[in-house]
């Protein structure tokens, strides 16, 4: 399968472009990092300070020793240490991706498992009272901000009606349930965009499928609405929705460190936003990474799947 | 345009009063006063004060304003430079192409509030960096645009005129190039707009965008929270101005995208009830029962400008076991009439009159359950594009045995060993390994086969073929043609082939009907009306037919359009015969024994 073996090299291509540009990003920025690094509350940092972090994180070494040195670590999976506690920014990450990824899992499946039925079924009945009513709901969620939808949740599910707790964390092992339970808020307000998206998306393309001319021939042949649905309708009405659930992936990811911050959930966005107001420039960088690679591999993944849903790509 | 006014009017009116802060008689958005936190109502806080005492409506207002600003701000300077460089890109080519496309790709390949931390990490928090971070984000979305109008801008005969004149590169892209992209880039400079709110109060939210004590949304909603419990409306007011926003910019951006590409559409009315009841008044004729017999029949489409009849009084008859024929040029509704009699109609269009009787039981009024048991079984059909006819998706063998399993209840493998077996049948070679084939790894004339396969499934009764051989080769057309006749031998189907060629008239069918403009205009035996042709335009199309060395003669002009059909004989206008007569009333179709002729002076043409 050479497609999928370039297909797998462009992703590869791609990595390499993004920690590239991360790593000039953090060399080209006016100032001395180590300088900014010490600088807190306005007093001058102590100029023998300042040059013994220079050298811890090397950067006195000429550029491009730095450039390889990042790289060959980078394939090793050593992202390097927190500036703030020396802690292996990898190992941090790799504790906490999961939590992430859960999420992120979580969110997907709610929005897929609504918004495909339900953007099938207005596409059938445009028009229809459901359609109209699903489109309206798909705009009003599209336009609310996933912090804020968040933040409502708690309000009203937490807050005011005592119905659910208002955020935390609870490992699986642990209590199954109560680790659901607290999963349920967070994933559903990561779900919101997403299921808005694939709704309109589902539904337009549902629709374009609907007036093909092989969905003429299936009912020719006498097929049952039903299945004329189910076999010649959605299963081509799928193929583009594929590629916006990979693109929407990008915003998804964003949106998990504004609810991992709304629900306490504590995945990749506490170390985040602690690193990002530290300068702890490691962990920002080891996680910026980690995530534009899932959102990299979450697209090759999807780009398998339209090859294996569209036999037109693969073999042409 | 008026989808435009109302989600314009809302944020045309958010955007004033946030310009209008400063002007409004309001209290100051910053000054803390600790007496009153959490007040829910004081004279001249309508709306209460804060944590800090501070004013909730007058932040608000203020915050709506620093808001509006950064996204305006950064979506303006990611439109003046995307779209100059997708200009440079779409215009020069070569490098400027590689670093613009390619520059946005490496954007993209960021999710974008990661992005906008890592700048954050790089230069502090602060409304500076959010309008870098913004204007960088939303820089892939002008370049694509831009790059992609320009490329077909570029072709434009305009374009190619002014620079064939010799006119400045600078000029050509300002001046003549720039106006004409400006459709698209408004559209994707709302959808920025809108985009750069979410982003720039989800930042604030976390209080990495705009410095406190700034009013911002996404600030205030940050600092509501630590007070959810005593003052729940402090959250709920930026909550609310903020999903007002974004919504009325997204309904406005969706209408500007769809005033940018008009389309139009309109919706078609059922048939009324006298129309179901009146036709089954009537008896049905007396034995023998013609296999398919249509009368009057009539099809509308609802249209913005009216409604217009692409099949008009329409019909015929045909036998079992015979060919017959409709013929005409593009758009005179020979499609259009076969489909309404399968019950395969577009949504838009409706049966308006007449009966079609299939085996005496008209299929017009059928319930559409019992007409999709005939579909495919006794009756079926064959459409003119094999590749779009064919889902793409899908093994052409299992479209076959689809087929058969939709009407006989047979297993799945004994339906794909029937599937091969009708493969076989109409001559594609090695069937086993092509049944595994998907639509777009066979050639045109297979395709087709695999379409008669699927037709011939359930041995129908009768065939509509419409137009198949059009989309084919010239060589592979003859092939097929034999193998629809060897077919209606074996099988003693009775066919239906529209065509608008008169020699595929000739070889196959034994009863032809002439349809021009929605109507037939003769009808009769084959051989009779090739022999004497009746009607001035079946005399025109005979004679558009290569003949030996004779050089054919084209009609002169095309169908008309069905909204600007003439009021009297709808061809008087390419008809060499026409005379004022013709254009007063439109003629009648006249029967004589088995012909049929809708011409005033046919009577002075016979020969």
């Amino acid at each position: 399968m050479p497609w999928i073996v370039k297909r797998i090299g462009v992703s590869l291509l791609l990595m390499w472009v993004v920690a590239t540009v991360v790593f000039l990003a953090l060399h080209m920025v006016p100032g001395d990092p180590a300088e900014l690094l010490l600088s807190t509350g306005g007093a001058m940092p102590d100029a023998y300070a300042i040059a013994e972090l220079r050298e811890k994180l090397g950067l006195n070494r000429p550029l491009w020793e730095q450039y390889l040195g990042f790289l060959e670590g980078l394939s090793r999976g050593d992202l390097g240490n927190s500036l703030v506690d020396d802690y292996p920014v990898a190992d941090e990450i790799l504790l906490r991706l999961p939590r992430t990824l859960e999420l992120i899992l979580a969110g997907t499946i709610i929005s897929v498992i609504i918004a495909l039925p339900a953007g099938t079924f207005a596409a059938v009945r445009a028009g229809g009272a459901f359609d109209r009513v699903a489109s309206s709901l798909a705009a009003l969620l599209q336009a609310v901000p996933v912090f804020v939808l968040g933040t409502l949740l708690i309000l009203l599910l937490a807050q005011t009606l005592r119905w659910m707790p208002a955020g935390g964390y609870v490992p699986l092992a642990q209590d199954p349930v109560r680790h659901l339970v607290l999963l349920s808020l967070p994933a559903i307000a990561i779900a919101k965009g997403l299921t808005a998206t694939v709704f309109r998306m589902t539904r337009a393309s549902v629709l374009d499928a609907l007036s093909r001319d092989h969905v003429r021939t299936a009912r020719a042949k006498g097929l049952t609405p039903q299945r004329v649905l189910r076999r010649h309708v959605v299963r081509n009405a799928l193929i583009p929705v594929t590629t916006v659930l990979g693109l929407q992936m990008g915003t998804l990811l964003g949106g998990t460190v504004l609810v991992e911050y709304v629900f306490n959930w504590p995945g990749l966005s506490t170390p985040l936003l602690r690193a990002v107001e530290g300068r702890d420039y490691p962990m920002v960088v080891g996680i910026v990474l980690t995530v534009s690679g899932l959102f990299l591999l979450i697209n090759l993944a999807m780009d398998l799947l339209y090859a294996a849903l569209d036999p037109r790509i693969s073999r042409s | 345009m008026r989808r435009l006014l109302l989600p314009g009017l809302a944020v045309l009116f958010i955007c004033l009063v946030a310009a209008a802060a400063p002007l409004l008689p309001m209290p100051d958005p910053v000054r803390q006063d600790v007496a009153n936190r959490l007040a829910v109502w004081l004279p001249g806080s309508p709306l209460g004060r804060d944590e800090f005492g501070r004013d909730v409506l007058s932040r608000l207002i203020w915050g709506a304003q620093s808001s509006l600003m950064v996204a305006f701000i950064s979506s303006a300077i990611a439109a003046i430079i995307g779209t100059m460089l997708g200009l440079l890109g779409g215009w020069f080519r070569g490098v400027a192409e590689f670093l613009a496309i390619r520059g946005a790709d490496v954007v993209l390949c960021f999710p974008p509030v990661l992005l906008a931390l890592l700048v954050v990490t790089l230069l502090g928090p602060g409304t500076a960096t959010l309008i870098l971070v913004l204007s960088v984000l939303y820089l892939p979305g002008f370049i694509r645009v831009s790059f992609a109008e320009v490329l077909s801008a570029r072709s434009q005969d305009y374009v190619e005129a002014v620079r064939a004149l010799g006119a400045p590169t600078t000029r050509i892209l300002l001046r003549t190039v720039l106006p004409n992209i400006a459709g698209p880039v408004l559209v994707q400079f709302s959808l920025a707009v809108a985009a750069a709110v979410v982003l720039e109060s989800g930042l604030s939210f976390l209080g990495l965008g705009v410095v406190p004590p700034t009013p911002s949304w996404g600030l205030m909603i940050r600092g509501a929270r630590s007070t959810m419990e005593q003052a729940p409306m402090l959250l709920v007011w930026p909550c609310v101005a903020l999903t007002f926003t974004i919504l009325a910019m997204n309904i406005l951006c969706d209408a500007v995208r769809d005033v940018a590409d008009k389309r139009g559409g309109g919706g078609a009315k059922r048939l009324r009830l006298v129309d179901r009841l009146l036709p089954g008044l009537f008896p049905p004729p007396a034995a023998p029962v013609p296999l398919l017999d249509v009368q009057g029949l009539t099809v509308e489409i609802a249209v913005p400008g009216g409604i217009i009849k692409p099949v008009q009084d329409m019909s015929f008859t045909l036998m079992a076991g015979r060919t017959l024929a409709i013929v005409g040029e593009s758009g005179s509704g020979k499609s259009m009439a076969a489909t309404s009699i399968m019950g395969l109609l577009p949504p838009a269009a409706r049966v308006a009159d007449g009966v079609a009787r299939f085996e005496g039981e008209d299929l017009l009024r059928m319930p559409e359950a019992q007409r999709r048991k005939l579909r495919g079984g006794a009756m079926a059909m064959v459409f003119q594009d094999p590749m779009s006819s064919l889902n793409p998706v899908h093994r052409v063998g299992d479209q076959v045995a689809e087929a058969i399993r939709a009407h006989r209840d047979v297993p799945a493998d004994a339906a794909r060993r029937e599937a091969v077996e009708l493969l076989k049948r109409v001559g594609i070679a090695d069937p086993e390994r092509r049944a595994r084939a998907y639509p777009h790894e066979l050639s045109g004339g297979m395709r087709q086969r695999v379409m008669i396969a699927m037709a011939i499934a359930n041995k129908p009764r009768l065939l509509i073929a419409d137009e198949p051989t059009t989309a084919l080769d010239v060589t592979v057309q003859a092939a097929i043609l034999e193998l629809l006749a060897d077919l209606r031998r074996e099988e003693g189907m009775g066919v239906v082939l529209i065509t608008h060629s008169l020699g595929v008239v000739a070889e196959v069918a034994e009863d032809v009907v002439v349809m021009y403009a929605a109507q037939v205009v003769e009808r009769g035996p084959v051989a009779e009306v090739f022999a004497r042709p009746l009607h001035p335009y079946t005399r025109a199309l005979l004679a558009a037919v290569p003949d030996g060395d004779a050089e054919p003669e084209g009609i002169p002009g095309v169908v008309p359009r069905p909204d600007q059909w003439p009021p009297g004989c709808r061809f008087a206008p390419r008809c060499a015969h026409a005379t004022d007569a013709c254009n007063q009333a439109p003629p009648a179709l006249e029967a004589e024994g088995d012909r049929a002729v809708r011409c005033i002076r046919w009577r002075e043409f016979a020969p």
